[in-house]
């Protein structure tokens, strides 16, 4: 908004009309004893404070504030470690600043983007941008439709001008131009002695597209996190997984998300190949990926291909699926102290390093006879042998081992609180005394006591699925694309007015005046314009020029005499007008562009 | 052109992976320490929108709250879907059939702590109920066919369960009563309609009064 935003009482007469005086340098308004009504002072007081307060939050100036204050407020979910990104690091920050930790979880610093304080911030930013972008878009509404002023006086005072002098009455030739003006396609205003005519409302139209567009993006990125979903799986080859909550490994859904609304289909992934560049600088480097996954849209629904690869999304019902990551899941199968094979299933490791994808996970065997088993390994897919410490080389399972610490007692999982599938809580565990060796797969471990024994049967690949719902996204698209649209529109498009005065000379014959005027940007363009305008109307008229005038000058010239020119001609009684030649109209709206 | 892609995240994505919904009781500062995702949870393991991502899931701490049991009116029951599937033993087993008998069906997997933790108390209701015309049916989820017998060895389980690995079964209930998080347990009526769903590990108490009531034909 460019318009007044200081306090009322060094506001404009408006303001100071509906709250007299309360000043915030003065604090809060004079007291009682200077009003006859106390109440209905009060009143005005209060409401002139909240107008007050209404016009210091739609400005553009607390938009920017707020802005960067956005900015800054997210600094902390970068050097933080944040609970929806990576619990494990936060649960480590709990462990190494124990004093610390509980002062910003407090503070919400651990999930910044959901905090209250962050909260805060976008929400007064939106009513800002709303209570700007709205009452504006109503006045440009209103001066899209308005009719040109009526015309100035003295139009050689106007930046570019004519005149001349024809034998047509005044009347015949007002009217004749405003034929030739309204056949050009301006809007005309019509008065005895005078036409006032205006060309360049699509500018206003592209303004106000833009603004309308503005909100409609703000209101789409708000569908999308209402109604939107994000979520996460892990998919061993040979899994299926359905898009219901208790299939997904993490599930983060908008404020009115059920459930039940989740789209009913289901991935199976039947193969997941990696390939690596295998020589050169760049030895080791993934050159592709591809998951390759069968889906259906919904129970029961014929099962179909697709290749799922990186920026190469599987869409279904409105929701896009996308592959984020692969490793390995090694299979194990373990054997109890009873005999029973108690174990036997791949388990994801989790890749620590890329260069050789160094996986770690661990296995938990809570069902093993006697004691419940542990294992917390290290796989390798080329290992290598650097210095007398197992190494992997390349990413691909050329040579695939794994090294297993075992763990014999008690895993903490019969107790009830949820543990993560990829740490073990040593506290009831103890280490048994294997003699660390690499397995090949087909080997095995032989637990000491008859605790039992592991084999590492085979390796599978894995993929993670990243699940993303996002219905306010085509919206935000279309209203990106109206608002930049809108945008350049009114950029592209001058608002100019060709004013054309008629009066009877003293001497006899009519003198024609022509005034023209650019309403906006810098004229460039309009000069030539108007000159063959105003030829074309004088032309018509038969007219001919008198000495001494003629088509009027340099931009420099045109800015003051469009000061002067104001000043005289009391454009004042049309506010709508001021506003839209105000310099400031630019600014304005690329401000608004700012400030999205 | 096809960008190399790195996957810096991926540990944290999937260090995430096969949580389930755990309610504890709180316990003093840690619970006052986390109040911040308390109210997170409680929302996911209320039954609405699930929060499986919260501190009770990354396996240091847990969250406070408490069961969530939803108990739906006589006339306000959804229909259960007709599930059919095999059992962990091979069997093929269908809801349908069950019609006429108050079935608890439990979704569980050998992996998930609250569930473990409720076996026992699954058992031990469903033995108690036998003669009452209860059936308990579980539902094994994300999980592997020897580590499912051999916790169902270990709690000496006595009810069928039938293997989901693509999870086609919770996926039924979708439109019903969702199961929201590991564990779930939902009652069903006689006339195979939802009358119940306890979210979280469940305890004796209210499971049975639950099974009791519905058994009873109260509402």
């Amino acid at each position: 908004m460019t318009d007044v935003r200081v306090p009322p009482g060094s506001g404009s007469e408006e303001d100071v009309r509906a709250a007299p005086a309360p000043s915030p340098d003065a604090g809060p308004p004079p007291s009682a004893e200077a009003r006859p009504a106390f109440s209905a002072g009060l009143r005005l007081a209060v409401t002139g404070w909240l107008r007050w307060a209404w016009r210091q939050l739609t400005s553009m100036r607390t938009a920017l504030i707020l802005l960067f204050l956005l900015a800054v407020a997210s600094v902390p979910g970068s050097v933080i470690p944040q609970q929806g990104i990576d619990p494990a690091a936060v649960a480590q920050y709990y462990t190494a600043h124990p004093a610390l930790a509980p002062i910003l979880a407090r503070l919400s610093l651990f999930s910044v983007f959901g905090a209250p304080w962050f909260a805060a911030i976008y929400l007064l930013l939106f009513v800002s941008l709303a209570g700007c972008v709205l009452p504006r878009t109503f006045r440009l509404a209103g001066s899209a439709r308005q009719l040109p002023p009526r015309a100035p006086r003295n139009l050689s005072r106007l930046p570019m001008s004519a005149s001349y002098r024809t034998s047509l009455t005044p009347a015949e030739a007002v009217g004749s131009a405003a034929g030739l003006l309204s056949g050009k396609g301006f809007r005309l205003n019509n008065a005895d002695g005078w036409v006032a005519a205006e060309k360049g409302y699509l500018r206003e139209v592209g303004n106000l597209l833009f603004h309308i567009a503005l909100l409609a993006l703000l209101g789409s990125v708000g569908i999308g996190g209402i109604f939107g979903y994000k979520a996460d799986r892990l998919l061993i080859s040979g899994q299926s997984f359905a898009n219901t909550p208790t299939a997904l490994d993490q599930f983060r859904p908008g404020r009115l998300v059920t459930p039940g609304d989740l789209q009913p289909f289901s991935v199976t992934l039947d193969r997941f190949t990696a390939h690596y560049i295998t020589s050169g600088t760049l030895r080791g480097q993934p050159s592709s990926f591809d998951a390759s996954v069968r889906y259906t849209d919904r129970p029961g629904a014929p099962a179909r291909g697709f290749l799922l690869r990186v920026n190469h999304p599987l869409s279904v019902d409105g929701v896009r699926v996308y592959l984020i990551g692969h490793g390995y899941a090694p299979v194990f199968r373990v054997t109890d102290g009873a005999g029973r094979v108690v174990f036997d299933s791949p388990v994801p490791f989790i890749p620590v390093e890329q260069t050789g994808l160094t996986s770690e996970g661990v296995i938990k065997v809570p069902d093993a006879d006697p004691d419940q088993l542990g294992f917390a390994g290290v796989f390798l897919p080329t290992a290598v042998d650097v210095n007398g410490r197992l190494q992997s080389a390349f990413p691909a399972a050329l040579l695939p081992r794994v090294s297993l610490v075992s763990y014999a007692g008690n895993l903490g999982l019969n107790s009830g609180p949820s543990q993560s599938v990829y740490q073990l809580d040593l506290a009831h565990l103890r280490r048994l005394p294997v003699a660390p060796r690499p397995l090949a797969p087909g080997q095995s471990i032989k637990l000491p006591g008859h605790a039992g024994t592991l084999t590492f049967t085979g390796y599978r690949q894995w993929a993670s699925l990243a699940i993303t719902y996002d219905p306010g996204q085509v919206p935000a698209l279309i209203s990106g694309i109206i608002a930049i649209a809108g945008l350049l529109l009114s950029f592209a498009v001058r608002r100019r007015r060709v004013f054309v005065r008629a009066h009877a000379a003293p001497d006899g014959g009519t003198v024609v005046d022509i005034g023209g005027l650019a309403r906006s940007d810098a004229a460039g363009g309009f000069e030539t314009e108007f000159a063959s305008l105003a030829a074309e109307i004088m032309a018509s008229h038969g007219g001919r020029q008198p000495a001494g005038t003629a088509a009027a000058g340099s931009a420099d010239d045109g800015g003051s005499e469009n000061a002067r020119y104001g000043d005289d001609a009391g454009y004042d009684d049309d506010p709508a007008d001021n506003y839209l030649s105000a310099p400031a109209d630019n600014e304005s709206a690329l401000g608004h562009d700012e400030g999205e | 052109m096809f960008r190399l892609p790195r996957f810096p995240r991926l540990a944290a994505h999937a260090a995430r992976a096969r949580l389930a919904c755990s309610l504890r009781q709180p316990n003093g500062a840690a619970g006052a320490a986390l109040s911040a995702v308390i109210a997170l949870a409680l929302a996911g393991c209320a039954g609405g929108a699930i929060a499986q991502d919260t501190a009770a899931s990354n396996g240091t701490s847990f969250v406070a709250g408490s069961y969530d049991t939803t108990v739906y009116a006589r006339g306000s029951r959804p229909v259960a879907p007709d599930v059919k599937g095999t059992t962990l033993g091979g069997r093929r087993l269908s809801l349908g059939s069950y019609r006429g008998d108050v079935v608890v069906l439990n979704f569980w997997g050998s992996w998930c702590a609250p569930c473990r933790a409720e076996a026992p108390t699954l058992e031990a209701l469903a033995r108690h109920f036998r003669s009452g015309g209860v059936r308990f049916i579980g539902v094994d989820i994300q999980d592997s066919p020897a580590a499912a017998e051999a916790f169902e060895h270990t709690f000496l389980i006595s009810y069928p369960s039938l293997n989901d690995p693509s999870d086609e079964i919770a996926l039924a209930f979708r439109s019903t009563v969702p199961p929201a998080a590991i564990p779930t347990t939902l009652v069903m009526d006689r006339s195979g309609r939802i009358a119940a769903r306890v979210v979280g590990q469940a305890t004796y108490a209210t499971l049975g009064r639950l099974i009791a009531s519905v058994a009873a034909g109260a509402s």
